[in-house]
């Protein structure tokens, strides 16, 4: 039983500070009387907050550095102070949200309405519609009949299922984000790993390679398209607010709409595909060669759903017109509008409840999307993320790695080793503005720069909570924490050789 | 939270899947055969935490999952505790069974339970219990149920040296430190081959051994005893204390088979000597720093280093 948190600590401390209400009900006084033990384990359970707290005084109190506003100093120590709450999650995440609001009124000096109003943006909308998208389309359980597809198409060798749940995951995933993903094709993985044997000693290795195929396959096309995940909405988001100008043709370049996305990172993902195979069986060495007795099972159970009813007929319009709106509307009307439409239209035609939605969505996760992109446009705006780009880039300058390609795996490393410790949309929407920043100073183009952080970003294979897909896969109870690390640094290796190999050679015949 | 039967004995098993949470659930259930007391089965789930999904709640992957009709992981791995007990005869099909939701935590799923109770009034529960982190949830159990008894699986993770004690101990080092009851912690927990109990003569010690020794004898383990003395001190001296507690155990009834005086450095000794025993049971010393952080007894030492099961006695 792994995975615990403070809350021992913390549990322990109300206790004791509940022993300790003796003391307080003697007044204020009371409270230095409460016993030197309580306040201890209540401190140590929230150390990571005080932690935190004291950080961000002391880089508060640290004199002016060259070429730093007074400004840029207080959002630099907001964002330390967000970043060790988002890896260590001492608080609720959302809370982080809320201090970061509270944070830009009562440092920053801003007024509500302008923090408010920098709150909700089309990439909020976006991650807000996808979430219910991704509710809607879970919940039309059209993940039986793809199953029946994959069987039907892959044979019953296990690499080859193994493959075509790769392939089906990871094109779904490029569309409608790999959460969804992970939700509908985890009961098939399961389904076939316990028709396979009840046995979990005897289906060890299979399981894995089976489950990390949804994974890893969601995870290596989330950036397929702009649709695949928050990060890539971000990323366009954060392009359009620091270059674009309506009035300058030569930054026209930066409004990125889903095709051209799609041209930069879908054939990254396909590359991919058959690499995530090879990995896993390398890997794992499952003892089942051949899984012919689940999928003949499989299939038996899958074959009596019946012809396809008009709900699903209706499910696949809607989502082939919010595709075709995302390619050729997006650009004038905007990904999030487009993404806000789909979901108002499953709801107009009946094919989810409110309710469902509202259930189904963690609404605190678009808050803190919200916040930190909030935090971003600060970082721009009162200089701190230039100054950090041009600190990092003087680090990187003894290395000979602050231009070109030295600088592009500097970028990569630095994302891949954030994204690994919290999600991939909060990574790119901290490390974005200093990322674009530090292409300005080094003269590298942001496109490429904003292209490598947002499919770096993806790179989140070695730790459970790296990435939605591997913690839904990971819940099955099927994997172990390690199974991450054993696989997920070769794929980190493989998918940074593709991707910088991409930025070389293919990247510029788009640029 | 059920109402403890103050005269039962009540044994907390926490499941987690492992073979070594199983282990440990055939030793309760030679325990529990012999005391004749309520096991329960405990699986702790923390609670979503919808950044990890991808802003999507968990429970939509969940009722994929149960529409698929796939169990989920702790139901699955209660179940299989379930199959257990009902193999080694523990329980019956003729039960009378009962299902407990608790609202929690906001969760959807809350706590679940099904109590299973015989005619004579012995209850079997398996318990999916929500909690904000899993050594909350299992504390919270073991203090609110009234347990005599907690038997958790030793992790792979087990942490060493006073920083990561402190600093990132693994679930089980905190389930130790923190437990108002009796812990057995389990590694590669062996049946038959006995109870090795530690003492130095004092009251708390010779206390701790004869209600081991009796909890002992009702499953027919069999018991035996270990001091240890310095070099500095007479040989008789821990003679003296073997026979002490000795004769205190039997007193109550149950045999002593074998009793081994050691001389030298304590923890090494035990650990050694522990070695051909199920389970090495140790009390916590009475003496501990005022910083009780900092975890420095001999018990905690001896759990620390033992490569099989070890009990401290509270």
């Amino acid at each position: 039983m792994e995975h615990d948190t403070d809350g021992t600590l913390l549990r322990t401390a109300r206790a004791a500070l509940v022993t300790g209400q003796g003391a307080l009900n003697k007044g204020w006084r009371g409270l230095f009387t409460i016993p030197f033990r309580a306040w201890l384990t209540y401190l140590i359970a929230r150390r990571w907050l005080l932690i935190a707290a004291v950080v961000g005084a002391i880089i508060l109190h640290l004199p002016l550095p060259d070429g730093l506003t007074p400004e840029g100093m207080i959002v630099l120590a907001m964002s330390v102070m967000a970043t060790i709450l988002f890896v260590t999650e001492p608080v609720p995440l959302p809370t982080v949200a809320l201090l970061l609001i509270v944070g830009e009124v009562l440092l920053l000096g801003r007024s509500s309405s302008d923090v408010a109003r920098s709150l909700m943006n089309d990439s909020v909308l976006f991650i807000m519609g996808s979430l219910m998208i991704a509710v809607a389309v879970v919940k039309q359980k059209l993940d039986r009949r793809l199953a029946f597809l994959i069987v039907r198409f892959t044979g019953t060798r296990t690499a080859n299922v193994c493959m075509g749940i790769t392939l089906v995951s990871g094109v779904l995933a490029s569309f409608v984000g790999e959460h969804t993903v992970a939700a509908m094709m985890l009961p098939v993985g399961v389904t076939l790993i316990r028709l396979t044997s009840d046995d979990p000693a005897q289906v060890r290795r299979l399981a894995a390679v089976l489950l990390f195929s949804i994974s890893y396959g969601a995870s290596i096309a989330g950036v397929g398209t702009p649709s695949g995940g928050a990060r890539n909405a971000i990323m366009i988001g954060y392009w359009h607010q620091f270059f674009y100008d309506a009035d300058s043709p030569e930054t026209w370049k930066y409004a990125v709409d889903y095709l051209r996305w799609m041209m930069f990172a879908y054939p990254l993902f396909l590359i991919q595909v058959p690499f995530v195979t090879a990995v896993l069986f390398f890997t794992f060495k499952p003892k089942q060669k051949n899984i012919a007795r689940a999928v003949v099972r499989l299939r038996a159970q899958l074959a009596d759903q019946g012809s396809m009813k008009v709900s699903d007929w209706s499910t696949i319009l809607i989502f082939a017109v919010i595709l075709m709106l995302w390619i050729f509307a997006s650009d004038g009307i905007g990904l999030g509008i487009v993404a806000i439409l789909g979901a108002a239209a499953f709801l107009v035609v009946g094919l989810v409840g409110w309710e469902e939605i509202n259930n189904g969505v963690n609404w605190g996760v678009v808050l803190l999307y919200a916040a930190v992109i909030s935090l971003g446009i600060q970082m721009k705006e009162t200089g701190a993320a230039l100054w950090i780009a041009e600190s990092f880039l003087a680090l990187l300058q003894p290395l000979g790695a602050d231009h070109g390609f030295g600088l592009w795996a500097a970028v990569m490393a630095l994302t891949t080793a954030v994204t690994n410790t919290m999600s991939n949309g909060a990574a790119v929407a901290v490390l974005g503005p200093i990322v674009l920043k530090l292409a300005v100073v080094a003269g590298e183009d942001p496109l490429v720069l904003g292209f490598l952080t947002a499919m770096s970003s993806a790179f989140a294979y070695l730790t459970v909570v790296g990435t939605p897909a591997c913690t839904i896969v990971y819940a099955s109870g099927y994997l172990r924490t390690t199974d991450f690390l054993k696989a997920g640094w070769k794929m980190v290796i493989v998918s940074t050789i593709i991707t910088l190999f991409a930025a070389a050679m293919y990247w510029p015949l788009l640029l | 939270m059920d109402r403890p039967d103050e005269k039962r004995f009540r044994i907390l098993v926490c499941i987690d899947g492992s073979d070594e949470c199983y282990r440990g659930l055939r030793y309760a259930a030679r325990l529990g055969g012999g005391v004749d007391a309520d096991i329960c089965l405990l699986f702790v789930r923390p609670v979503d935490q919808g950044l990890r999904s991808g802003g999507l709640e968990a429970r939509v992957v969940r009722e994929n999952m149960l529409e698929w009709g796939l169990e989920l992981p702790g139901t699955k791995h209660l179940m299989k505790g379930q199959e257990i007990l009902t193999e080694l005869g523990l329980m019956s099909d003729d039960w009378a069974q009962q299902t407990v939701h608790v609202d929690k935590q906001g969760d959807p799923l809350g706590d679940n339970s099904i109590v299973y109770t015989s005619s004579s009034g012995k209850k079997v529960t398996l318990k999916l219990e929500v909690a904000p982190d899993i050594v909350g949830g299992i504390l919270e159990e073991a203090e609110g149920g009234g347990y005599d008894l907690l038997i958790i699986g030793a992790s792979e993770r087990w942490q060493t040296g006073i920083i990561k004690t402190i600093w990132d101990p693994a679930v089980a080092q905190k389930v130790v430190a923190r437990a108002h009851c009796s812990v057995i912690v389990a590694r590669e927990l062996e049946q038959g081959r006995g109870h090795l109990i530690c003492t130095d003569g004092t009251e708390n010690a010779i206390d701790i051994a004869r209600k081991d020794a009796i909890l002992a004898s009702r499953c027919n383990c069999p018991i035996s005893l270990i001091t240890v003395v310095p070099e500095t001190v007479p040989e008789a001296e821990g003679a003296d204390i073997l026979l002490r507690t000795r004769q205190a155990i039997e007193e109550e009834g149950p045999e002593v088979v074998d009793s081994l005086l050691k001389i030298g450095e304590p923890v090494e000794e035990i650990v050694r000597a522990g070695a051909d025993y199920s389970v090495i049971v140790i009390g916590r010393s009475n003496k501990r720093r005022k910083w009780w952080l900092f975890e420095t007894d001999i018990a905690y030492q001896v759990l620390e280093r033992a490569e099989n099961s070890v009990m401290i006695m509270k």
